[in-house]
C-alpha cells in the first residue's frame, strides 16, 4: 500500500517524458516490420501491414498519459492557468468581486471564532475538553444552578465514579486587609485542595493549598491572584509568610498563582474550605462543584450517575426532596440562555451578510455571463465538454472567493481584536479569542461553498448557451436576456435579507438610545457611587449600622468640592428592592393578589444629589423611619396609580416582605418625579423610597456629587470611622451605566455595522442589474427618445423592474423580521423593544436607498444622445 | 478503462506479471512470449499493451530501465519489482481460486442439462 503511494507520489513529481513512449513505439513498430521481413515480405508491404496492425499511436499516447497519477494534475492545473487568466484579464471586475467576498467571509470568520470561544472551545486549561460543572437543580421551576451542601459534595464524591476529579468551592466577596495598607474586596474562594491538581496547575510562587490545609485546626492560609500580587503588593517578591487579615480573620499567605489563572471563575483570592458544624449542615448549601470526567465519559453518562445518587440520598434525606443535579460544561453553565442566543443571533446575521455578499457576486457574475458566451461557445465548438466548462468556470469562482477569503482573514483578526477589547472585563476571563482547527476549517468550507454557491448558476448558464445560435447572433446584442428572472430574484432576496438585518439592528440600537435617554434630570458625569459592605461580624444590628452611617454621611458631606452627598440601597438606574403593597381601608384578602412595588431605602438628601424634583411634600428628616415615625416619598406615577384623583399626602399603606410579615403602616410624605430604577424591567414596579432608619441593611451604596473625582476622600472618610472597610465598584454613575449597557452598544455595534454593509452590497447589488439592463437597451432608449419619450418615460422604463423589486424585497423582509423581533424580545439581556417605530424607519432608510441606486442609471439613460445611442454596440 | 481486449478486465495484468516472473522483457518480446506460449491464441495489441505497462509502473510493480535489444538495439525492458512479485502471487491464487469456482459451476451446468 504505502509502497504504492510512495510511486505514484513520485511519479506526480517527476513527470515522464512524452518522448520516451515514442522512443518505446518506435521499436515495437521496428520488430514488428523486422519480423514480417523475416517471414519473407517485402520491405514496404512489412510496413504497410504493421502500420496497419499498430492502429492509432495517438489514442495509445492518450491512454498511457491518462495511467499517470499526474493527469488529473495537469488538467486541473490547466483549468486553475484559464482561472487565473480570466481574474487579470478582467481586473476590476475581480477586484470588486474579492473585496465583496472578503467583507462576507471575513465576517462570518470573525463570528464564527467568538461563538466557537463562547459555545464550543473547551476551557484552555490541561484537561480543559473534559471539566464540567456541577450544581444542583431544582426539579419543579427547572432551575440548574443551585448551590450544593458539603455532605452532598462529599456524597457524589465518594459514590460517583464519572470522575477524575471531584472538588467544590464557595463563590464570596472577601475583604484583603493589614495595617497600613488599605482594605480592598476581592472575590474569594474557599475551595477544596483538589481544586489546583485538577487543572494541573501550580502556584508561580510559593505553594497552591493542599490537604493538610483542610485538616481542623490546620493554620489559616490564604493564596493571591497574580493581579492581587501586582497590584496591591506591587509583585513583591518576599510576599510568601506575610500575614494578612481576611473578613477579620488572619492567614498567612502561601503561594501566588500564575497570570490569567482565575479558575474556576474570575477568582482573586484562594482559601481552603475548612469542614465547621456549619458546613456540615445539609440545608446549608453554599458550593459549586466542578469535575473533571474520566476519559470515555459523556456528560449525560455522568448526569445520568449523579441522578441517581441524588434520588437514594433524596429518599435517606427528606430536605433534599425535590432537587436533582445539573451537569454542564462551563460553556452550558456560564454561557447559557441569553448570551447563547445573543451570539447564535449574531452568526445568523451574519450569515445572511453572506448570502448577500455571494448574491451580488452571483449577479455580476451572471451579467458577465452574458458576455462570454462567445467565448463558450467557441470552446465549446472545439470540443470542450459541458462538465469541463461548468468545472473551469466553478474553478474560477472558487479561486476568487479563496482569494476574498485569505483577504477577509485580516479582516476577522481585526474585528476578533475589536470584540475582544470591547468585552475585556465583562466576559469570563477563560474565554479567549483565538482562532482554532475548527474556525479553520469553517473558513476553508466558507471558501469553497461561496464560491461554488455563486457561481454555480452563472456557469450553468455559460455552459447551456445554443452554440449555433449564439455564433450566429453576430455582434448584435439583443434586449431580452434570459438572465433576467434570476438576477430579479437575487435582487429582491437580497433586499429581504437586508431589511431583516436593519430591523435587528434598529431594535438594538433603540434600546440602547432608550436606556440612555433614562432619568434625564441626573448629571451623570458628575456623580460617583460606591458600595459599602458592613461585616456581620462587627455590625452585628442594625442600631450598629445606623450609628456607622449616621456619622459618615456628615463627613462625606464636608468633604471639599462635594456638593451634595447620599446613603441609599442602590443608586439610580441600579435595582431595587421587592415587596407587596396594601393600602389602608383596602385589605386583600389573598396574599397572592397583592400588588408588587420597588423601593428605595435612603438617607435625607438623596433627591437633591441625583437632583430628583419633589413636586409635592418634602425630603424625609432625620427621626423619620424610626418606629411610629414611618414615611415615604412616591414618584407621581407610583401615587397616581394607588390613589387616582387624590391627594396622596398624608394616606397610608403597609409592605410586606417575602415571609408576608407586614411593616407598621406607612405615612405619604411627598411626591416625586417619575425615575427608573430597574432599567431592564419591560413593566416596571411602582416605585417608593423609604428612610434607611425603617430597613437598616447591612449594603448601602454612597452616592456624591462633587465637580473633582472625590473617591480618594470618600475612602479616606470612610477609613477613619473604620480601618478595615474597603469602597468595592466605585466609579462614576456614566460608567457604571456603560458597564450595564455594554451588551446593547456591543451588540448594537456589530449587529448596525452588519447591517450597514448589507445595505451597501444590496444597492450596489440593485444597482448594477439595472445598470448593465439599461445597457444592453442602449440601442432601444434611443430608438424611443428619436420617437419623442419624455425623460420621464425613460426614467420610469428603467427604474420600473428596479422599484418592483425593492417592494417585492421589502415586503418579504418585513414578513421575516417580524418572528425575529419576538425572539429579540425573549433576551434576558436588557430590554429588546421592538416598535412600528423601528419597523417604518428601517424600511424607509432601505427604499430610499434601493430607489437611489435604482436612479442613478435610469437618469444616465434619460440623458443619452439618440444619435449616438442608436449606433451603440 | 478502454483497453480494447477481450481478456478478462485485469487478466492482461496477470498475464503481463507472468510473463516478466520469468525474466526482463521490452514490450514487443511481451507480447510475442504471450502469443507463442497461448500458441496464437491471445494476441496482445500495442494498445493496450503499453497502457498496461505504463499503469503497473505506476503502481510500482514493475520497473522501467533502458538497455540493448539482442539485435542491439536501445529498447525499454521491464522487470517485475518485489511487489509485483507479492502482486502476481495474490493474483494467481485469485485467478485459481475464480477459475475452479467458474469451471465448477460449468460442470453442474453440464450435468443439469443432460
Amino acid at each position: 500500500m504505502i509502497t504504492e503511494f510512495l510511486t505514484r507520489l513520485r511519479f506526480l513529481i517527476f513527470r515522464k517524458k512524452g518522448s520516451e513512449l515514442d522512443d518505446e513505439l518506435r521499436f515495437h513498430l521496428d520488430q514488428s516490420i523486422a519480423a514480417k521481413v523475416a517471414a519473407g515480405l517485402s520491405a514496404s508491404d512489412a510496413r504497410r501491414l504493421a502500420l496497419i496492425e499498430f492502429g492509432g499511436v495517438e489514442t495509445t499516447r492518450e491512454h498511457c498519459h491518462r495511467q499517470s497519477p499526474a493527469w488529473w494534475a495537469g488538467i486541473i492545473s490547466q483549468d486553475v492557468r484559464y482561472a487565473v487568466r480570466g481574474i487579470l484579464a478582467h481586473r476590476w471586475f475581480s477586484a470588486a468581486i474579492i473585496a465583496t467576498l472578503a467583507l462576507g467571509i471575513g465576517l462570518n470568520t470573525m463570528v464564527f471564532t467568538l461563538v466557537n470561544a463562547v459555545l464550543l472551545k473547551p476551557v484552555p486549561l490541561p484537561n480543559g475538553d473534559r471539566l464540567v460543572s456541577v450544581m444542583g437543580r431544582n426539579l419543579v421551576h427547572d432551575d440548574g444552578s443551585l448551590p450544593l451542601s458539603y455532605p452532598d459534595f462529599q456524597d457524589y464524591r465518594t459514590q460517583a465514579t464519572s470522575f477524575e476529579f471531584f472538588e467544590a468551592a464557595t463563590q464570596e466577596a472577601g475583604v484583603l486587609s493589614e495595617p497600613g495598607n488599605p482594605p480592598q474586596q476581592y472575590q474569594l474562594d474557599r475551595a477544596t485542595a483538589g481544586l489546583f491538581s485538577m487543572v494541573q496547575t501550580n502556584a508561580v510562587l510559593g505553594r497552591v493549598l493542599l490537604r493538610a490545609d483542610e485538616q481542623p485546626g490546620a493554620a489559616p492560609v490564604i493564596v493571591l491572584g497574580y493581579n492581587v500580587w501586582q497590584e496591591r503588593y506591587a509583585g513583591l517578591p518576599g510576599i510568601i509568610g506575610r500575614q494578612v487579615h481576611v473578613g477579620g480573620q488572619s492567614a498567612t499567605i502561601v503561594g501566588v498563582m500564575p497570570k490569567d489563572f482565575r479558575f474556576p471563575h474570575g477568582v482573586d483570592l484562594w482559601m481552603p474550605l475548612l469542614p465547621t458544624p456549619d458546613l456540615a449542615k445539609r440545608d446549608n448549601r453554599i458550593l459549586q462543584c466542578y469535575g473533571i470526567l474520566k476519559p470515555g465519559v459523556t456528560l449525560r453518562k455522568a448526569g445520568a450517575e449523579l441522578d441517581a445518587i441524588v434520588k437514594r440520598l433524596t429518599s435517606q434525606f427528606p430536605q433534599d426532596k425535590g432537587r436533582g443535579v445539573s451537569v454542564l460544561t462551563f460553556q452550558q453553565r456560564f454561557n447559557g440562555g441569553g448570551i447563547r442566543m445573543a451570539f447564535l443571533l449574531m452568526l445568523a446575521a451574519v450569515g445572511f451578510v453572506l448570502l448577500i455578499a455571494c448574491a451580488d457576486v452571483a449577479n455580476m457574475m451572471l451579467s458577465r455571463s452574458l458576455n462570454r458566451r462567445r467565448e463558450m461557445s467557441i470552446r465549446t465548438a472545439l470540443g470542450a465538454s459541458r462538465w469541463r466548462i461548468v468545472r473551469q468556470l466553478l474553478i474560477e469562482s472558487v479561486f476568487l472567493s479563496t482569494l476574498g477569503g485569505f483577504l477577509g482573514l485580516g479582516l476577522a483578526q481585526g474585528g476578533i481584536h475589536w470584540f475582544d477589547l470591547a468585552t475585556t472585563g465583562i466576559r469570563p476571563d477563560w474565554i479567549r479569542f483565538t482562532m482554532n482547527f475548527l474556525v479553520f476549517g469553517y473558513f476553508a468550507a466558507l471558501c469553497v461553498l461561496s464560491g461554488v454557491f455563486f457561481g454555480m448558476a452563472p456557469a450553468l448558464r455559460s455552459s447551456t448557451t445554443n452554440l449555433v445560435d449564439v455564433l450566429k447572433e453576430g455582434a448584435h446584442s439583443v434586449g431580452h436576456s434570459r438572465g433576467a428572472w434570476l438576477s430579479s430574484s437575487l435582487v429582491v432576496f437580497q433586499f429581504a435579507l437586508t431589511l431583516v438585518l436593519l430591523t435587528g439592528a434598529g431594535i438594538f440600537v433603540r434600546s440602547l438610545l432608550d436606556r440612555l435617554a433614562v432619568n434625564p434630570f441626573i448629571p451623570t458625569s458628575q456623580v460617583t457611587i460606591a458600595r459599602l459592605q458592613l461585616p456581620k461580624e462587627r455590625y452585628k444590628d442594625n442600631e450598629a449600622r445606623i450609628h456607622f452611617f449616621d456619622q459618615l454621611l456628615p463627613r462625606l458631606c464636608s468633604v471639599p468640592g462635594v456638593r451634595h452627598a447620599a446613603i441609599v440601597s442602590g443608586g439610580p438606574g441600579m435595582g431595587a428592592g421587592n415587596e407587596q403593597i396594601e393600602l389602608e381601608n383596602l385589605p386583600i384578602a389573598n396574599p397572592a393578589q397583592r400588588p408588587w412595588i420597588s423601593f428605595v431605602a435612603q438617607y435625607p438628601g438623596y433627591f437633591d444629589t441625583i437632583h430628583l424634583p419633589l413636586l409635592q411634600g418634602r425630603d424625609f428628616n432625620e427621626t423619620e423611619g424610626t418606629s411610629n415615625h414611618e414615611a415615604a416619598v412616591l414618584t407621581r406615577d407610583a401615587a397616581a396609580r394607588f390613589w387616582p384623583a387624590q391627594n396622596p399626602i398624608g394616606k397610608r399603606f403597609r409592605l410586606f416582605d417575602d415571609k408576608n410579615k407586614p411593616t407598621p403602616w406607612i405615612t405619604v410624605i411627598g411626591i416625586s418625579g417619575n425615575m427608573v430604577q430597574e432599567p431592564w424591567e419591560n413593566d416596571p414596579k411602582p416605585l417608593l423610597f423609604v428612610p434607611y432608619r425603617q430597613e437598616g441593611w447591612d449594603s448601602m451604596a454612597l452616592v456624591v456629587e462633587s465637580a473633582v473625582d472625590p473617591l480618594q476622600a470618600m475612602r479616606k472618610v470612610v477609613q477613619s470611622l473604620d480601618r478595615d472597610l474597603p469602597l468595592s465598584e466605585p466609579s462614576r454613575l456614566q460608567e457604571a451605566i456603560d458597564k450595564q449597557v455594554w451588551f446593547l452598544r456591543v451588540f448594537g455595534d456589530v449587529f448596525l455595522t452588519f447591517a450597514l454593509i448589507a445595505m451597501l452590497m444590496a444597492s450596489v447589488g440593485i444597482y448594477a442589474v439595472i445598470a448593465h439592463a439599461t445597457n444592453s437597451r442602449t440601442q432601444e432608449i434611443g430608438v424611443r427618445i428619436a420617437l419623442g419619450a419624455t425623460v420621464r418615460n425613460i426614467l420610469l422604463l428603467v427604474m420600473r423592474r428596479g422599484l418592483w423589486q425593492v417592494a417585492f424585497g421589502l415586503a418579504v423582509g418585513l414578513a421575516a423580521a417580524f418572528p425575529l423581533a419576538r425572539v429579540m424580545a425573549s433576551i434576558p439581556l436588557g430590554v429588546l423593544r421592538s416598535d412600528p417605530f423601528v419597523f417604518c424607519s428601517v424600511a424607509f432608510t432601505l427604499a430610499s436607498v434601493g430607489i437611489f441606486a435604482c436612479w442613478l442609471p435610469a437618469r444616465r439613460a434619460a440623458g443619452l444622445d439618440p444619435v449616438k445611442a442608436i449606433r451603440y454596440e | 478503462m478502454p483497453t480494447s481486449t477481450d481478456l478478462l478486465q485485469g487478466t492482461l495484468d496477470l498475464l503481463i506479471l507472468q510473463t516478466l516472473a520469468l525474466e526482463p522483457m521490452h514490450g514487443w518480446g511481451i507480447a510475442q512470449r504471450i502469443q507463442q506460449v497461448s500458441k496464437d491464441v491471445l494476441q496482445i495489441g500495442q494498445g493496450s499493451l503499453y497502457p498496461a505497462l505504463y499503469r503497473l509502473e505506476y503502481k510500482g510493480w514493475i520497473k522501467a530501465e533502458w538497455g540493448n535489444s539482442e539485435n542491439n538495439r536501445r529498447a525499454k525492458f521491464y522487470r517485475l519489482t518485489a511487489a509485483g512479485r507479492k502482486q502476481l502471487r495474490s493474483e494467481v491464487e485469485t485467478w485459481d481460486r475464480l477459475s475452479s469456482a467458474v469451471s465448477l459451476i460449468l460442470g453442474r451446468t453440464v450435468e443439469a442439462s443432460r
